[in-house]
């Protein structure tokens, strides 16, 4: 068979799938579907919106606002194609190299290379569209900012398809690369270490702005610095430096400049793929072959071919099996989450990032110190503190504790058989989630406040508001997660429930979001609203009585026993129901 | 019409298929034994091209299916023990996907999957979605669409897993005629009765090495047990290192 009718059938039956998955929506409920249509719709608005008041701000700065725009623009394709080749890299492997599809594929009458090639596109596919997705009100604004015709956003459209190959023909062949030349196990551990390179690299190169740099009288010399710092996206040889050049050029009515760009891009974009299907015709079978081959890997450097043991976890079990009046069989659950979740390398890699990012906003917190002398400003940055802190502590939860349950899900026969039942169960992973929770954000919030030098009665304030927090959110989405599962179809086929990722994805994930989201931004407003009268009331000069703050604390953590105890004791009673 | 020569698989220092050498002519219904991790996945996996071999080679109908995969697998049929299928198609949707895919006429396609539909008592689910199917009907749709193409040489990892006695004993007598019918059936199993009842000719891995082969009656009398196949294995498979070759 040749490639062609191959691409054409694989194409027909996906088209197909899709057409029914879509229809499935009808089935589903109209809750689910209002939510998605409604989160789409509310992030182009809200995105656009953003970026079209940031970027009306930069007109107030007429002779600044094309070069910033522009330079913008150069920074974020910069951005978008690293990100890119890492999601192509991350989705490619799992494509290429894991799928059963791909392993049922290869028993077919088509070529390796046809497999690869299909593959290839699945994984552009699926790597980038979130993406496109995510900037396309950036898109809108930057265009309606540069007052283009509505010609410009189908050339933009066209730019980005040459744009998604080069990345994902460059993930690709390092993937084909690891999966021929380095051990399973071994590239688990490069992701990790790759991950941390990048992460110390960011806190290398992204130097925050000074508190001083804000001042009038340095503004100027700052955006120098700012231009000068962020120079390497303009280096011509980059890809991004193509398309955004191409995007500048049309927007600003360069039709042939743009359009050389466009043909630069296209012509690497058209290379980059020739280069990759020659690779894999040396690589793709080899390395499947030996991806599939347990403990096969061998690099002939010691130091890698020996099997990777992870250090025992010895103190915390220590910890565990000391704690007074836990029952046995929570002490044991307690013990098997912490241990799979400490052997899990796979997660790592997101945990790293997690705690990078965590990393770079308290490096950043050192420039928001701008006039504390203010209190308006002081609680004003105070509360900011306590939104990022709790925005990050919602993503946290939603992200590794909402899985939790249906992780659980091919082993509910046992652990629901045992003589206490899925309901301690459920407790258990609350009450480790939530000390695990707070044991991370009270600490930080304790130092993000130090750093910001906020009064120890309001740092003592938001500590014990975000510990609060915590067993709310945990509680909410523990709750959610037992509510609405991602078990598995049933088909051996389908592993969904073995991927914390794609059950986060789903439509529970999604509204344990939401709804973690309406919790933070009720409870932050409950805090800042006294606040602001208090202030009103002195004429922003001073912060007046701290009693509005007290009482609001006192409703803060009410509302969020509320918050924790509905989903809890809703999902402690449908596990009590659940049929196994 | 599946031949091996001094076929080698090494993961590291661990030989997993050692020097495995075999003739199974067309027609014949081998059965492949061995204890757990004994390699027979491994094998088969190399029989269907999806591991390549440390040395030696694996030929399928005369092409070599390193060297020639394609061509081979357009004679061959690989049921792996975790078979793939696609949820969100219906099981006449995923035949003629199939049937496209080895090159069938839609017609042929068709009159095939009629044919198969029946004999595995399919008909009444043609228009489900595969993820609605229990297991066990899974399972006979993979067997179907295994068949499709008529393949000459069909090679089936543990295929009675989660089938109930009826569609077990179809699926045997389905094999069986096939055999009969000039196809070479390589089929992996634990369970030893299904060997005995059905197979030809008889091969044991025992630690990637080929321990023994031939008829269930030459088994016996190599081993010395007299008894049921699983006195024979049990004694075969006691620490063997060398292959006992049948007259």
């Amino acid at each position: 068979m040749s490639g062609l009718t191959f691409f054409r059938l694989q194409a027909e039956v996906n088209a197909r799938i899709m057409r029914r998955n879509i229809l499935a929506l009808r089935e589903k409920s109209y809750l689910m579907v209002a939510v998605i249509l409604l989160f789409v719709v509310g992030y182009w608005i809200a995105g656009y919106e953003l970026f079209y008041m940031g970027f009306h701000r930069l007109a107030e700065l007429p002779a600044l606002q094309v070069i910033v725009l522009d330079r913008m623009l150069y920074l974020f394709f910069a951005f978008l194609f690293l990100m890119l080749m890492f999601s192509n890299m991350i989705i490619g492997y799992s494509t290429l190299f894991k799928s059963q599809e791909t392993q049922w594929m290869l028993t077919l009458p088509v070529r390796s290379l046809d497999v690869f090639q299909w593959k290839l596109l699945e994984t552009t596919l699926l790597a980038s569209w979130a993406f496109l997705f995510l900037s396309a009100p950036l898109m809108a604004a930057y265009g309606n900012a540069r007052h283009v015709s509505a010609g410009f956003y189908v050339k933009v459209f066209l730019l980005f398809v040459p744009f998604t190959i080069i990345p994902a023909a460059l993930g690709s062949m390092a993937i084909l690369a690891v999966a021929r030349y380095l051990h399973r196990h071994v590239f688990k551990w490069a992701l990790f270490g790759v991950s941390t390179v990048g992460i110390a690299c960011a806190f290398a190169f992204l130097k925050p702005m000074q508190a001083e740099d804000l001042e009038p009288a340095q503004m100027s010399a700052a955006l120098q610095q700012l231009l000068h710092n962020s120079r390497v996206a303009i280096e011509p040889l980059l890809p991004s430096y193509w398309v955004a050049s191409s995007m500048i050029d049309w927007a600003g009515g360069l039709t042939g400049r743009g359009m050389f760009y466009f043909l630069v891009l296209l012509s690497n974009a058209l290379m980059s793929m020739l280069v990759c299907v020659a690779v894999s015709r040396r690589l793709y079978y080899e390395g499947w072959s030996r991806n599939h081959g347990q403990g096969e890997f061998q690099l002939g450097v010691p130091l890698l071919d020996k099997p990777i043991k992870l250090p025992r976890m010895a103190l915390v079990e220590r910890i565990v099996n000391a704690w007074p009046r836990l029952h046995g069989a929570t002490r044991a659950l307690v013990l098997k989450d912490i241990r799979v979740f400490w052997r899990d390398t796979s997660q790592w890699s997101q945990f790293v990032i997690f705690f990078g990012l965590l990393g770079l906003y308290v490096l950043n917190l050192r420039s928001v110190a701008y006039d504390w002398n203010n209190e308006y400003w002081a609680s004003f940055v105070s509360f900011l503190n306590l939104g990022a802190t709790s925005m990050t502590l919602a993503t946290l939860t939603t992200r590794f504790v909402f899985p939790q349950f249906s992780l659980e899900g091919k082993r509910l026969w046992m652990i629901g058989m045992v003589p206490y039942g899925l309901k301690r169960v459920l407790l258990e992973k609350f009450w480790l989630s939530s000390i695990s929770s707070a044991a991370i954000t009270v600490p930080l919030m304790l130092t993000s406040s130090w750093m910001l030098r906020i009064p120890g009665w309001l740092t003592l304030l938001f500590a014990s508001t975000i510990a609060v927090m915590s067993f709310a959110l945990c509680g909410i989405a523990v709750g959610i997660g037992a509510l609405f599962p991602n078990f598995s179809s049933g088909s051996t086929a389908n592993r969904r429930d073995d991927n914390p990722a794609r059950i986060v994805s789903g439509f529970g994930g999604t509204f344990c979001f939401l709804l973690s989201l309406v919790y933070l931004v009720l409870v932050i407003g409950s805090e800042v609203l006294p606040m602001y009268v208090s202030f009103a009331a002195n004429g922003f000069n001073d912060r007046g009585q701290p009693w509005g703050l007290v009482f609001s604390w006192i409703f803060v953590s009410l509302f969020s026993l509320v918050a924790a105890t509905i989903p809890m004791s809703l999902a402690l009673k449908k596990v009590e129901l659940l049929e196994i | 019409m599946i031949l091996t020569e001094h076929l080698t698989k090494q993961y590291g220092g661990l030989v997993a298929v050692n020097d495995l050498s075999l003739n199974i002519p067309q027609g014949q219904f081998f059965a492949f034994l061995g204890p757990n991790g004994a390699g027979k996945t491994t094998t088969i996996k190399l029989l269907a091209g999806l591991l390549k071999p440390t040395s030696g080679r694996a030929l399928v109908g005369g092409y070599d299916i390193h060297k020639d995969p394609v061509e081979a697998r357009k004679i061959l049929s690989y049921i792996p023990d975790m078979p793939f299928l696609y949820d969100k198609l219906q099981p006449m949707e995923f035949m003629v996907f199939v049937g496209q895919l080895y090159d069938m006429e839609r017609t042929e396609v068709a009159r095939a999957s009629d044919e198969l539909f029946e004999v595995f008592g399919l008909d009444e689910i043609r228009r489900q979605t595969i993820e609605n199917l229990s297991h066990g009907t899974r399972q006979r749709l993979v067997i179907a669409a295994a068949l499709l193409h008529q393949p000459r040489v069909i090679i089936i990892d543990e295929p009675m897993v989660g089938l109930d006695p009826r569609s077990a004993r179809l699926v045997k007598n389905v094999l069986k005629q096939r055999s009969r019918d000039g196809v070479t059936v390589f089929l992996s199993t634990h369970v030893l009765p299904i060997a005995e009842e059905l197979a030809d000719q008889v091969g044991i891995l025992h630690r990637g090495k080929l321990v023994a082969v031939g008829t269930i009656d030459e088994l016996r009398e190599v081993s010395g047990e007299k008894g049921e196949l699983e006195d024979a294995f049990l004694a075969l498979t006691r620490g063997a290192s060398a292959t006992v070759e049948m007259p």
